[in-house]
């Protein structure tokens, strides 16, 4: 069974003859970042450029260019950020226990950002919001799985420039619950598919919104695990 | 070519939609072992390590809070099921998702230790994972493009190409580094070194399993019979 077969006639040639290139592109991507890892070897920076090894497997994965490729992206992306988030959360934790240690008190906690800095900018108080504004309509309009992330970029930017200042800790129950209401309606969104097969539309709507909401509302996850980090109310 | 190599008999399939797990005798083994263990570790108790100085008395228990117990548990038992499901799964795309999952886990048991050493290691070792999943999701994508399909039932019927082949050896690289096998045991073996000996067990089992599946995979693939 050759390759030709199982591409349907009416893709371009052009999108075909990509699939080589796109995989020597992602190979190359990769070499590059364990050439430059190789290079630069403090821990950080070599955290950040394996990032970019993990961008080349994207590119191979994406190469493919199918429906199934575009549904083996997701995991592959998920499982990326799982990883670089369980490494960095290994630096910092190691970071502060060194910087215990030279102080003499091992078990002590050190600050996340021992900086003498004032983080009380104007900019601080106005962008968010805006921001925040925009990000969560265009997520609005999109809907389902990519308009949730890119809202919940926006309520996390929100949270996170606002985190200085101490966000109230009610707020982030209340998103949580909200968050597990939204998941609820993405449930019988999909239960309606599988019972009363009539009500599609009705039935794609909810798994829509409710996946929008939940997954927008996975910032109040992450809002948290945040309080519970820096303990902070 | 059939799925069934080495002389295997084929016991059955769970079709759970489009993913098919298959059940032959060596991977049915496997998957009750994985899961026997898996049940030992969250039944057993973690285990209190002495650290001794030489040449002094200075010893030194090292115990394991019990938060830090629960979390740890935890993270075994994911890791446990996950490698059983790795063992019968008759997905490519899934074995290499189960594989990854394998190595967050483990580097997720030994992060909330205290001891800076370890530590370091665990990030060389997830620095290392991540790298991994270059080749493995490649491996897998590659196969997937010069087959058209990621069931392993499917691709047993398919002669094998060159890309296929390719695909195999970086999957193989990929699986190598994400379980930490022999050349990239070097920042593996510093995480034995931490205490709460039972559930780190689950991260040596795992990868035994997992290597002994991926060779079957790769006969599978590459049919040398």
């Amino acid at each position: 069974m050759s390759a030709s077969v199982l591409v349907p006639s009416v893709v371009s040639p052009v999108v075909v003859s990509l699939y080589v290139p796109a995989i020597f592109t992602g190979i190359i991507v990769g070499l590059i970042g364990l050439l430059a890892i190789s290079y630069q070897k403090n821990d950080l920076s070599a955290l950040i450029l394996t990032d970019i090894v993990g961008i080349g497997m994207l590119i191979l994965v994406a190469a493919v260019g199918t429906d199934l490729a575009e549904s083996l992206i997701l995991p592959g992306l998920v499982v990326e950020l799982a990883e670089i988030m369980a490494i960095s959360e290994i630096l910092m934790s190691r970071e502060m226990r060194k910087q215990g240690e030279k102080m003499g008190e091992p078990g002590k906690k050190v600050d996340l950002i021992p900086l003498p800095m004032s983080l009380d900018m104007e900019i601080l108080t106005t962008a968010p919001a805006f921001m925040a504004i925009i990000l969560i309509a265009y997520g609005a309009f999109l809907s389902g799985f990519t308009g949730g992330a890119i809202a919940g970029g926006g309520i996390l930017f929100y949270v996170i420039s606002k985190k200085i200042r101490g966000v109230p800790s009610g707020m982030w129950e209340g998103v949580a619950g909200v968050s597990g209401v939204a998941w609820c309606l993405w449930l019988v969104g999909f239960i309606i598919f599988f019972a009363f097969p009539d009500l599609w539309l009705l039935a794609l709507f909810l798994a829509a919104f409710g996946i929008f909401i939940k997954v927008a509302f996975k910032a109040g996850l992450v809002g948290v695990m945040g309080r519970e980090e820096f303990k902070k109310e | 070519m059939d799925i069934t190599i080495l002389g295997q008999q084929l016991l059955g399939y769970i079709p759970l939609g489009d993913i098919v797990l298959y059940m032959a005798p060596l991977n049915l083994f496997m998957f009750v072992s994985a899961l026997v263990f898996t049940t030992l570790i969250a039944i057993s108790r973690t285990e209190t390590q002495v650290e001794a100085e030489f040449g002094t008395l200075k010893d030194r228990g090292v115990k394991v809070d019990i938060k830090e117990f629960k979390i740890r548990r935890f993270l075994a038992i994911v890791c446990g099921l996950a490698t059983a499901g790795a063992m019968i799964t008759g997905d490519l795309f899934d074995f290499t998702l189960f594989v990854c999952l394998i190595g967050i886990v483990n580097i997720g048991i030994v992060s909330a230790v205290k001891q800076i050493d370890v530590l370091n290691a665990a990030f060389q070792y997830g620095l290392v994972a991540m790298i991994a999943t270059l080749p493995l999701f490649g491996g897998a994508a590659l196969i997937l493009a010069s087959t058209g399909t990621i069931s392993l039932l499917e691709i047993a019927n398919i002669p094998t190409t060159a890309m296929m082949a390719f695909g195999s050896i970086l999957l193989l690289l990929g699986v190598a580094g994400e379980t930490g096998v022999a050349p990239f045991y070097a920042t593996k073996a510093e995480m034995f070194r931490t205490p709460g000996s039972p559930f780190l067990l689950i991260i040596h089992l795992s990868s035994l399993l997992v290597i002994v599946r991926l060779i079957e995979i790769l006969l599978i693939i590459n049919k040398p019979f």
